[in-house]
C-alpha cells in the first residue's frame, strides 16, 4: 500500500508536468464571446428566409435522427454498378430550438444507399458522438462547436468534445468511420449504421486529430494528417491496409493554421497552409473566430517524406485558399503534379457559410481549379489555371484506383459566372480529360442543388474512362432527394439513371463507395 | 495538579486545530475498472512538489459518483487532484500529443490552458467541513 502511495504521488507530479493537454475553450460567461448563441434570433431569421427562398430548404435541420426508404428509378440503372454509396454531412443544425451558426457545426447523419439487383435502398442515421449524446440528454448545446459559441458552455478539455463525425466517412480494413476535421473517427457499423463508438488505430493514438480527408493508396495503405492549431502542431499518421499503425510523426511550426485536405504522391506528402492563422484570444470564441486571415502572408507548402517524417521543407506561394484536392502524382523526374479548386480567401467558409444559416447569403470569392506543380530537384513550385476563366470548382474526386498515381480525369461540382443558378451554389456536374483539355458537364436544373459527385470505375475495366459518376442533389421544390447516374465518358448526355427517393435530406458534404 | 491543568489547557490553546473535514464527491465515473486517485495538496508547495502531498488517497473505482471523505486536517489552503487510473499501471496516462487517455479533475473543476491549471484556479479554503463536487474530464 505504502507502495502504491509512493508511485502515485511520484507519478502524479509527473503527470501534471507532463501531461501538457490544451483544453482548447475554457468555461466561463460567454458574454463576452463574438458569437454567443445569447437569444437566438438564428431559427426565426432561417425560418423567414425560407419562406420567400425555398432552396434554402437543403439547410433545414433534420426532422428525425434516422431514416430508411426505396428510392423510385428512372432510366436504365447499370447492371455491373452495385454496391453502398455512403455519404456524411451536417444534419441536426438545431438542438433544443437553439440554431446553429455556422454549416459546419452540426451533428453528422450518415448516410447509405444501397444498389443491388432489388434497386435503390436509402437508409440514415445521426452519428452518436459523445457530445451528440450529452446533448441530446441535456436537450441543449452544451460544447462549443466549430463556428457557435453556446450560453454556459461546458469546457473543451480535448477535441473530441467538439467532434460531430459530419464532413466524411472512411471504409477501411472492413470498418466503416465517420470522420471530423480535427478529432477521432467515429465507428459506425456499415450495415445497420449503429454509432460503434470512438476509433483509436492505438492506444497511443487515442484521441489524436484525424483529418476528414486521409488518402488511400490502390494497395490500402492510408495517410493522413491532424491539427491542433492551439499547439501549433501537426500530425501525420501511416496506416497500413489492416489498419495497423505504421509511424506517426509530429510537425510543430508557428502558425499551423487550418489545413482541411492534403495529396499525397509515391513519395511525398504534401500540405497546404492558407495564413488563416491562430490567434490566442482570453475571449470566449468559437474556434473558427480564433483564426485570423493574414493575406498579406504567404499560403506554405508543406512536403514531407513519406518514408520519414522528419524529413521536410516549406515551399510558398501567393496567399490562397484551397478546401479540396483532386489527386496527385510524382513522375520519375522528381515533379509532383496535383489539383485542388482555389480561392483568393476562406470566405466561403468565415462568412458564407455562417450566413447560409440565418438565411443569408453573403458573397464569398469563387475558387478556381488550379494545377500545382512543384520540382523536387530545386523545390521550387508554380500553379496554373486548369480550366476555363468562367469556370468555378468544388468537390475534385478521382477514380480511386489511381489515388497517389498518375491520374487523367477529373470529376468535379462545376458552375459558370456568367450563369449562376438561382440558388447560387455549383450547379454542374463535370468530367475533365487532361489528355484532351476538354471538359464534359452537366447543368442541373435550378429547382435541384447538387451535391459532391463521385467517379465510381465500372468493375469489369481497368481504364480511368469506363465507369460512372454517381451523386446526389435535393430537389428544393418536390422536396426529395434524387441520386444520378452518369456515363463517366458522357457526363454532357445527363443522367442514364435516376432514383428519387420518397423524402428530402438536409445537403451534406463527403461520400465514398463501397462495391459489393 | 493546578499547574499540569494549567499546562494541558496551555497545550490546547498552541497546538493548531486538527478538526477541519473535507468530502469529495467524484460525479461521474464511467467504469468500474481500475482505482480512483486523489491528492489532497495543503499549500502550493505542495501542488509544485516541493514537498509530498499531505495526504493521497487509492481507492478501487466504482461506476456513478464515489465520495472520499478526509477528518482531523488543519485548516488552511488546499486543492485536490484527481485522477481515474483505468488500466492501474500507476499512472495518468497520455496519448502521442500529450492530452491525457484517462479521466482526470482538480477542485473547483479547473482546468488550464496548455497544461494543468494555476494553483489560484483550483485552491479553496478549508475551515469547519466543506464538500468538493468534481467531474471527471474524460
Amino acid at each position: 500500500m505504502e507502495s502504491n502511495r509512493r508511485q502515485f504521488l511520484k507519478t502524479t507530479a509527473a503527470g501534471l508536468a507532463m501531461a501538457a493537454f490544451s483544453p482548447l475553450i475554457k468555461a466561463g460567461d460567454p458574454a463576452n464571446g463574438k458569437a454567443a448563441i445569447g437569444e437566438d434570433s438564428w431559427a426565426k431569421a432561417f425560418q423567414q428566409s425560407l419562406e420567400a427562398n425555398p432552396w434554402l430548404s437543403g439547410y433545414k435541420t433534420a426532422s428525425q435522427n434516422q431514416y430508411g426508404g426505396t428510392a423510385k428509378i428512372q432510366g436504365r440503372w447499370p447492371k455491373a454498378l452495385t454496391g453502398t454509396l455512403y455519404r456524411n454531412g451536417p444534419a441536426q443544425h438545431e438542438i433544443g430550438g437553439v440554431r446553429y451558426h455556422h454549416y459546419f457545426d452540426g451533428d453528422g447523419m450518415l448516410h447509405a444507399y444501397r444498389f443491388s439487383a432489388e434497386g435503390v435502398k436509402h437508409q440514415a442515421k445521426i452519428v452518436e458522438t459523445r457530445k451528440y449524446k450529452m446533448e441530446q440528454e441535456a436537450g441543449r448545446v452544451m460544447y462549443p462547436t466549430f463556428g457557435t459559441m453556446p450560453n454556459n458552455p461546458s469546457p473543451v478539455t480535448s477535441p473530441d468534445l467538439m467532434n460531430v463525425a459530419n464532413i466524411s466517412v472512411l471504409p477501411h480494413h472492413g470498418k466503416l468511420m465517420a470522420l471530423w476535421e480535427a478529432g477521432s473517427p467515429w465507428e459506425v457499423d456499415a450495415e445497420s449504421l449503429d454509432t460503434v463508438g470512438r476509433y483509436s488505430f492505438s492506444s497511443e493514438m487515442e484521441g489524436v486529430p484525424f483529418a476528414a480527408h486521409p488518402r488511400v493508396e490502390p494497395d490500402g495503405t492510408l495517410w493522413n494528417f491532424g491539427y491542433l492549431s492551439s499547439a501549433n502542431l501537426l500530425v501525420l499518421w501511416h496506416i497500413d491496409a489492416n489498419g495497423k499503425m505504421v509511424k506517426a510523426g509530429k510537425i510543430s511550426s508557428d502558425p499551423i493554421s487550418m489545413p482541411h485536405d492534403f495529396v499525397v504522391t509515391r513519395k511525398h506528402i504534401v500540405l497546404m497552409m492558407p495564413p488563416l492563422n491562430y490567434q490566442k484570444s482570453n475571449e470566449l470564441t468559437p474556434f473558427l473566430d480564433n483564426h485570423k486571415w493574414e493575406p498579406d502572408q504567404a499560403t506554405r507548402i508543406l512536403v514531407v517524406d513519406k518514408n520519414d517524417f522528419s524529413q521536410y521543407r516549406w515551399l510558398e506561394l501567393p496567399s490562397q485558399w484551397v478546401f479540396h484536392f483532386g489527386n496527385a502524382w510524382e513522375d520519375e523526374a522528381g515533379v509532383i503534379r496535383f489539383d485542388g479548386a482555389r480561392a483568393e480567401d476562406p470566405s466561403i467558409m468565415t462568412q458564407h457559410f455562417r450566413s447560409l444559416m440565418r438565411g443569408e447569403k453573403l458573397p464569398s470569392h469563387p475558387t478556381f481549379h488550379h494545377q500545382y506543380r512543384i520540382d523536387t530537384n530545386n523545390w521550387t513550385i508554380s500553379e496554373a489555371p486548369l480550366l476555363a476563366s468562367d469556370v468555378h470548382s468544388e468537390f475534385p474526386v478521382i477514380d480511386p484506383r489511381v489515388s497517389t498515381k498518375q491520374y487523367h480525369r477529373i470529376v468535379m461540382m462545376t458552375s459558370r459566372s456568367s450563369s449562376p443558378a438561382i440558388h447560387g451554389n455549383l450547379n454542374e456536374v463535370s468530367s475533365f480529360d487532361f489528355e484532351s483539355g476538354k471538359l464534359s458537364t452537366y447543368r442541373y436544373p435550378d429547382t435541384q442543388i447538387p451535391e459532391e459527385h463521385l467517379f465510381i470505375p465500372s468493375p469489369d475495366s481497368a481504364l480511368e474512362t469506363e465507369g460512372w459518376v454517381v451523386g446526389t442533389a435535393h430537389d428544393w421544390q418536390d422536396q426529395t432527394t434524387v441520386l444520378n447516374v452518369f456515363d463517366i465518358s458522357a457526363v454532357e448526355a445527363g443522367p442514364i439513371a435516376v432514383a428519387t427517393l420518397p423524402y428530402s435530406m438536409p445537403l451534406g458534404l463527403h461520400g465514398k463507395f463501397v462495391q459489393s | 495538579m493546578t499547574r499540569l491543568l494549567q499546562i494541558v489547557l496551555l497545550m490546547a490553546v498552541s497546538v493548531p486545530s486538527w478538526a477541519e473535514t473535507l468530502t469529495v464527491v467524484i460525479e461521474n465515473i464511467e467504469t468500474a475498472e481500475g482505482y480512483i486517485m486523489l491528492r489532497v495538496m495543503h499549500g502550493k508547495g505542495e501542488f509544485k512538489g516541493e514537498r509530498e502531498a499531505l495526504t493521497s488517497i487509492k481507492q478501487r473505482a466504482i461506476k456513478g459518483p464515489m465520495t472520499f471523505s478526509v477528518s482531523n486536517l488543519p485548516a488552511g489552503e488546499y486543492a485536490i487532484q484527481v485522477m481515474h487510473d483505468e488500466n492501474d499501471n500507476g499512472k495518468l496516462d497520455s496519448n502521442f500529443i500529450g492530452i491525457p487517455s484517462e479521466p482526470w479533475a482538480f477542485s473547483n473543476n479547473a482546468t488550464g490552458s496548455m497544461g494543468p491549471p494555476a494553483w489560484d484556479d483550483m485552491k479553496f479554503q478549508l475551515s469547519g467541513s466543506i464538500t468538493q463536487s468534481i467531474q471527471l474530464n474524460h
